[in-house]
């Protein structure tokens, strides 16, 4: 079932939560909305759920205009950050709540509602604990029983928020894979909350980023990462220099190094017409390049203030001559080869083609 | 971890001059837990103890004979019917104030909550006495409630309606805390999982504070069946009609026929026990769920 | 946009229930109690003032606010004791004691009196002590605060059990206190930390021994000008038929229960902003 999103806002007293949101999801999609927090993801959730209501707009599910505060008899699967599990019922009885809970003609029968419970445990790998109690299991264990227990509605829509946010970070990997898994198998549309990008792009198929009540960009993991719409998604989607930089004369002037810009790109501020004096420049710690003397244009000299070899990368913190902070990230090859000390003189370059510029100021 | 293990454990950590003074603990301990028995013993235990022992003071057949007494039938008839009125209304009405303050939010919600405890500040005897006010000869409704020949004060109407008031917050303010700090997300989840809201209050709501229910239930029933003085003002002390069993355990008194007011007390007594029992069990049963 | 006095909730039901709490909260408390006020005004301030200041009283006043006000304070100084050791201590029989501290609520308090009158009386337990070396406890101001401090008991240990429960580290320290410090460390560390529910449990004790009755009606003797409390003197008036009289003295008992109840709410706020603030304040 699909999800179009026409014109939500919400505030609660003075603070603006969702800002006219405008939203259509495919049937059959995972998507995330991913942002971070207080930019009204958990918010557009709820009101999606009908657990809270917009003060515009409406939701349609499939052409089916829904915008009725009853949410029960919907087939809406929503899975609490905190699993909202009935303390007094075990495992199985938690899972079989929605199956017993339905009007008698539809309601299936004991033998029924037990084969299913027990099936959709199986698919949880919960089947060996279904007689524990909420109180008795871990984390994970909850998540699943929770995820169980909104499938046993054979939902139309699964909702999900902050699924992993309670876990620890191993149980969480975990958790993603088979989220994604569960998805490829069951295809029934999906959405999820998280505040975590690597999150989003590992398991969603289409990812929404939020900020400060409104949408930033809607779009592939690859889309969102390779070509963001603005400075704060390539901020948001991984680790990141910023550079603050004046612009004459269509140049963009760093520290001692300046670059060609068309002045007729990006630099006009829409309101006024007005030309922008400054831009923040955007780049990403692996698309920098060290070496040991100057060979493009735009290299500059940095000075190595901390190595951290302990990774896939090696993790570089300099400081440029102008006195702006930089991380990069090289190769252990590249390392070995230049043989970097702290404390070196370094020059540091980098690819034209990879900047990433909004004008203005951004912090 | 245990008292005991608190107070031992550091013993080992400290210097030698210092795990000399914690060693005075334990005399002050035991000092202190002598003081409090003692307290305790003095003024709670006794008493107890002297219900019993004089409702036996001169035997058995003495002690039953007090409840061949049909005044003293009676009187247990009436306390029965009074409890069985009064803890029903004041438990539903406690579901429903419970489930209007704790589960939703609106403006006011603190004055509302003050205004449930009210009657719990307010002296029992006042507490009758209202209703001698708005229903009495002279008060009100009197003037009006005499010509259609109801009868509410000096009655048993107002015997009910008199314990009502007193008992009136016990089942509320036991079940409004809990809810507010259970929050309501798994009753949100029922009801995205297809349960209506009556389904929701049965199977999720209900079942999550039926300790603290049946907790507020048995204070509520102690005092229903215990109250004395908004009762004895409304009443009218008419023997065999309507006398509850502390106004019954007070006439004999008054009359000095000792054995039968403690034998009478007793039973009063014995229900307090089972109170005390009750909720012991219950808070047990809350710690280990 | 609209005003709406609820915010929004997906649960169904808050008319109804929220109807009909208004409702029985007004039928059963709010409108009886309205009624009394109401009787009060259709005394002149003259009346209300001559019955309200009368000398027998004006004795009551005193009578049970001393009561009330001495039973309390006993039960502060021996209730934090009682609830020190529940607290901290483990010993045999504990479990039975915590149960006990509870009895005065459980136990009807006409049978309380009595069996306080009966121990306390010149042939009783201790009365027949207490009687030879000319301390007369039945039918005299004192045998009121002991029906008073019966009473008020449990007010104060269930105030406190909760407060002492959460002092962790402080307390670590008071259990192995030293010496001459002991003392210190507890009215410079613990006395101010469970400073407001100590107040809170007296303040209710106190409340509560103000308008106290069936305890106190057969152990104190009912004398007028020595030991007529004035939940007493108030049914004495009904009995008289004297409803104005007895309306004027309820309105001023009401009242000062009001105070007390506001002042009691405005010391847990007072409780639950340091708990909140990690009792920082």
């Amino acid at each position: 079932m699909s999800i179009i999103i026409h014109n939500i806002s919400k505030k609660f007293g003075a603070f603006t939560a969702l800002n006219n949101i405008n939203l259509n999801i495919p049937t059959g999609h995972l998507v995330a909305l991913l942002g971070p927090s207080g930019c009204g993801k958990t918010t557009l959730l709820r009101i999606i759920a009908g657990l809270e209501t917009a003060d515009t707009g409406k939701v349609e599910f499939e052409g089916d205009d829904y915008f009725s505060p009853v949410v029960y008899g919907k087939r809406i699967g929503f899975v609490f950050q905190h699993y909202a599990l009935f303390r007094h019922m075990n495992v199985f009885e938690n899972v079989a709540f929605g199956l017993r809970v339905k009007p008698r003609k539809s309601r299936l029968s004991k033998a029924e509602i037990k084969d299913r419970v027990f099936s959709l445990l199986r698919l949880v790998q919960m089947e060996h604990l279904s007689d524990h109690y909420p109180g008795q299991l871990s984390g994970g264990q909850r998540q699943r029983v929770a995820l169980a227990r909104v499938l046993a509605i054979e939902p139309k829509v699964l909702l999900l928020d902050e699924p992993f946010g309670a876990l620890d970070a191993r149980v969480r990997q975990e958790l993603r894979r088979w989220l994604k898994k569960l998805h490829d198998e069951i295809h029934v549309t999906s959405i999820f909350v998280t505040h975590d990008q690597e999150e989003a792009m590992e398991v969603a198929d289409q990812v929404v980023v939020m900020n400060e009540g409104k949408i930033e960009q809607v779009g592939t993991p690859e889309e969102v990462y390779h070509k963001p719409a603005s400075g704060f998604v390539y901020n948001f989607l991984g680790n990141v220099n910023l550079f603050h930089g004046r612009i004459e004369h269509g140049q963009i002037h760093i520290g001692e190094i300046s670059m060609e810009w068309p002045e007729n790109e990006l630099v006009i501020n829409e309101d006024s017409h007005e030309q922008l004096k400054t831009a923040t420049v955007f780049l990403r710690p692996h698309l920098l390049e060290i070496d040991k003397s100057p060979n493009y244009k735009s290299s500059f000299r940095a000075k190595i203030k901390h190595i951290n070899a302990a990774g896939s990368q090696v993790k570089i913190e300099l400081v440029a001559s102008w006195g702006d902070s930089i991380v990069a990230e090289i190769s252990h090859e590249r390392f070995k080869e230049l043989q970097l000390k702290k404390n070196m003189e370094v020059y540091v370059s980098f690819d034209k083609q990879n900047l990433f510029i909004t004008p203005g100021l951004l912090t | 971890m245990t008292d005991n293990e608190l107070i031992k454990l550091p013993v080992d950590y400290l210097p030698v001059h210092v795990q000399a003074s914690v060693r005075e603990t334990g005399l002050v301990k035991w000092l202190l837990i002598i003081i409090s028995t003692l307290f305790l013993g003095f003024f709670l235990f006794i008493p107890l103890i002297t219900v019993f022992a004089e409702a036996f003071r001169k035997g058995i057949a003495e002690y039953f004979n007090a409840f061949s007494d049909p005044a003293a039938i009676a009187a247990i008839r009436l306390t029965l019917i009074t409890a069985l009125i009064a803890i029903p209304a004041n438990l539903i009405f406690g579901l429903a104030a419970s489930w209007s303050i704790a589960r939703f939010n609106f403006p006011g919600k603190n004055i509302l909550i003050t205004l449930i405890d009210l009657p719990f500040a307010i002296s029992p005897v006042i507490s009758g006495f209202i209703f001698v006010l708005f229903f009495g000869l002279q008060g009100w409704l009197g003037p009006w409630l005499a010509e259609n020949d109801i009868k509410i004060i000096f009655a048993i109407p107002g015997i009910v309606l008199a314990t009502i008031f007193v008992t009136f917050p016990f089942v509320a303010r036991e079940l409004i805390p809990l809810m507010q700090e259970q929050g309501n997300e798994e009753e949100q989840a029922a009801m995205l999982l297809g349960a209506s809201g009556w389904k929701t209050f049965w199977k999720v709501t209900l079942p999550n504070v039926k300790w603290a229910l049946l907790y507020g239930v048995i204070l509520c029933n102690a005092r229903a069946m215990g109250e004395f003085g908004a009762v004895s003002v409304v009443s009218g002390h008419i023997r065999g009609k309507t006398n509850t069993i502390p106004l019954h355990v007070e006439i004999l008194y008054n009359e000095y026929n000792f054995v039968a007011a403690f034998a009478v007390a007793s039973l009063l007594a014995f229900l307090a026990l089972l109170t005390l029992a009750v909720k012991s069990i219950i808070e047990w049963k809350y710690k280990h769920p | 946009m609209k005003f709406k006095f609820k915010k929004y909730s997906p649960l169904p039901g808050f008319g109804l229930t929220f109807g009909y709490t208004i409702f029985y909260l007004s039928l059963i408390v709010l409108i009886p109690l309205a009624a009394l006020f109401f009787k009060s005004f259709s005394l002149t301030w003259h009346q209300f003032w001559d019955t309200v200041t009368d000398i027998r009283v004006l004795a009551s006043y005193k009578l049970t606010f001393m009561a009330a006000f001495i039973a309390a304070l006993i039960n502060a100084v021996f209730g934090f004791i009682v609830a020190w050791i529940l607290v901290r201590y483990q010993f045999p029989g504990k479990k039975f004691i915590d149960a006990l501290v509870d009895l005065p609520f459980a136990l009807p308090t006409a049978v309380s009196g009595i069996a306080l009158t009966t121990i306390y009386s010149k042939n009783g337990w201790i009365g027949q002590i207490l009687e030879p070396i000319g301390i007369k406890t039945a039918f005299s101001p004192l045998g009121i605060m002991i029906a008073l401090t019966f009473i008020g008991l449990p007010f104060v240990v269930r105030s406190l059990q909760p407060a002492l429960d959460d002092l962790d580290l402080e307390v670590e320290e008071a259990a192995a206190c030293l010496g001459a410090n002991c003392w210190q460390t507890f009215y410079k560390v613990i006395l101010p930390a469970v400073l407001p529910s100590l107040l809170t449990g007296f303040a209710l004790a106190f409340a509560r021994g103000l308008g106290e009755y069936g305890s106190v009606v057969f152990i104190s003797g009912n004398m007028p000008l020595k030991t007529e409390i004035t939940s007493l003197l108030i049914i004495s008036k009904l009995e008289q038929y004297d409803y104005a009289g007895a309306t004027a003295i309820a309105v001023v008992m009401l009242i000062i229960s009001f105070v007390l109840l506001l002042l009691i709410n405005l010391l847990q706020s007072w409780n639950n902003r340091r708990v909140n603030n990690g009792g920082v304040n």
